[in-house]
């Protein structure tokens, strides 16, 4: 496994946000997790990019054990994250958001070449290179947040809810980007309250219920699975 | 009668023309101390009451090594910079770090610091005003009767030299970005391997280094006390209202229409009145644009 959580917790002051989770990711594909507002999702990813306290567990990534490390030397090992809410930087333009992704990376050449494989994958973000990032779309704040994370040359990338605020067809756009960056070798956590979305995305997911794993299981088996159906699937 | 009008034509704009070389000057010291203390919020988030003293030291570094040791000014003042600015490296470290996410914390320890430091000043130096001999006399006739002398012309062109250099570090180096990521999103630049503490030290030395060039420069113009701080803090503060929090190139022009305000006032009127026309310049921002003349963030 590329990555392994076992048994973590997480607390906020007093709310304990996370109560014992474990969640195993392969070095190929997608992994869901998905949950109803407040489950614990967003927690559960900023606990492997270090922006959350683990007071209990372990987090095992690539053989080493990263819990407790800051957010800087987990990027350095390769995780990298587009967050909730996308958190563009406002006042830096497109290239320089999408930069800012490759900050710990020096071989200059390369870095090039992955800003222009970004700019393959949108290449709306092309045209709008040098224009203030807050003056983009939802949309293409979410792929700035995307191609962002990908300049970073991730060896797993986490996405907390992509598709927030799209619409519809956007998020269709944005679902085939994350195949295509599957495909380019790069496994992908992704986050979603859109279940629909996400089960049919991802080979194996996880279903967070108030800080705990309620059930988990191949997503095509989930998919049918009655209690999914009722609770995230609208019946 | 021609010839008194012309004579008070003349007069006039000779004071016009003195009066804008002053308040070019005033800017000049100003926008040194306001950057860095924009600089400091914007990376950091809290508001280094300290800042006045750190103006203080860097004009008492020049009265111990040029005053009383009689080194060259220039190795004073790049010494008061560097010192001052290594007075921020330590703030950042044993104040503002272990308090992170607790802005009145961190305020709260930059007033601790602010009275160690003037304390500092009074046990080493006295309380009494350190007078300095100018390292220069010379003056700049620019035109008859108006005169710049060789000691401002050095803090203008300090401060123009210097905050150039920052502006193009903050669009062109890597570092620059980052920082200006963090100022815009703290988790965010962590998210992309920007290290929050790396960032923090090199704001806080470069913010803590310009107020000390600032103090350094000024020493001989300004006769240095111990509480020299207080009224350049106030000053600092209002620029930064007017400007807008957290905008460096805010401060810089607010502390330009600042000190022209300021400096005419005082020219044509007096003191006094210039200080409540400072203050009412900022309650009108407040009140008309609490985000200040140049802060138009909104948050997409
Ligand atoms: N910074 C914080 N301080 C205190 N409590 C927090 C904080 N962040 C999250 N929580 C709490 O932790 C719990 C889990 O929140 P989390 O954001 O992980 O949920 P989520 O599953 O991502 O929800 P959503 O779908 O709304 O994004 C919630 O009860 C939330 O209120
Ligand atoms: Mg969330």
């Amino acid at each position: 496994m590329l990555l392994e959580v076992k048994e973590i917790h997480v607390h906020y002051s007093k709310v304990a946000a996370l109560k014992g989770v474990s969640i195993e990711v392969p070095s190929g594909g997608i992994v869901t997790i998905i949950g109803a507002n407040g489950a614990g999702k967003s927690t559960m990813l900023r606990a492997l990019s270090g922006l959350a306290p683990v007071s209990a567990g372990e987090i095992w990534f690539d053989g080493e054990r990263i819990d407790g490390r800051p957010p800087e030397k987990i990027v350095a090992r390769g995780i990298a994250q587009a967050p909730e809410g996308r958190r563009i930087f406002p006042d830096l333009t497109v290239e320089e958001n999408l930069r800012t992704g490759a900050f710990l990376r020096s071989d200059k050449p390369e870095i090039e070449h992955d800003l222009d494989s970004v700019f393959g994958h949108f290449p709306r973000l092309k045209e709008r290179r040098t224009q203030w990032a807050k003056t983009l779309s939802g949309g293409e704040q979410q792929m700035v947040a995307i191609g962002r994370a990908l300049m970073s040359k991730p060896r797993l990338l986490l996405l907390d809810e992509p598709s927030m605020g799209l619409a519809p067809v956007l998020f269709q756009e944005i679902a085939a980007i994350v195949i295509e960056i599957v495909k380019g070798g790069v496994p992908v956590i992704l986050v979603e309250q859109n279940a629909e979305l996400a089960l049919g995305l991802a080979k194996y997911a996880y279903v967070l219920e108030t800080g705990r794993v309620s059930l988990e299981g191949a997503a095509e088996d989930l998919r049918e699975n009655e209690h999914v159906r009722k609770a995230y699937l609208g019946g | 009668m021609g010839r008194v009008l012309a004579k008070v034509i003349a007069t006039m704009s000779e004071l016009l023309l003195q009066t804008m070389i002053n308040a070019v000057y005033a800017a000049s010291y100003m926008s040194l101390i306001a950057v860095g203390l924009v600089l400091i919020f914007g990376v950091m988030g809290v508001i280094n009451f300290a800042h006045g003293e750190l103006y203080m030291a860097g004009a008492y570094t020049v009265v111990g090594l040029y005053s009383f040791m009689a080194l060259p000014f220039f190795a004073a003042v790049v010494a008061g910079m560097v010192f001052v600015g290594i007075l921020g490296l330590l703030m950042e470290y044993a104040l503002f770090r272990p308090l992170r996410d607790n802005p009145l914390g961190g305020l709260i320890a930059s007033i601790g610091f602010l009275l160690i430091l003037q304390t500092a000043a009074v046990l080493g130096f006295g309380v009494r005003m350190a007078h300095i001999k100018p390292p220069t006399q010379a003056k700049f006739h620019l035109m008859e009767g108006v005169v710049l002398t060789e000691q401002r012309l050095y803090v203008i062109m300090a401060a123009v030299g210097l905050l150039s250099a920052l502006y193009v570090f903050l669009r062109k180096t890597k570092i620059g970005w980052a920082m200006r990521a963090c100022a815009q999103d703290k988790e965010a630049a962590a998210l992309q391997g920007i290290s929050l503490n790396q960032i923090s030290r090199i704001a806080m030395f470069i913010g803590a280094a310009l107020a000390g060039v600032a103090g350094a420069l000024t020493a001989p113009l300004v006769s240095p006390t111990p509480y020299m701080g207080h009224s350049v803090i106030v000053t600092a503060f209002i620029i930064i209202i007017v400007g807008g929090i957290g905008q460096l190139e805010g401060a810089v022009i607010a502390a330009i229409l600042y000190a022209f305000v300021h400096t005419f006032v005082t020219t044509f009127y007096n003191g006094v009145l210039a200080d409540i026309v400072g203050l009412v310049l900022m309650l009108l921002v407040l009140i008309l644009k609490p985000t200040g003349l140049f802060g138009a963030k909104e948050r997409a």
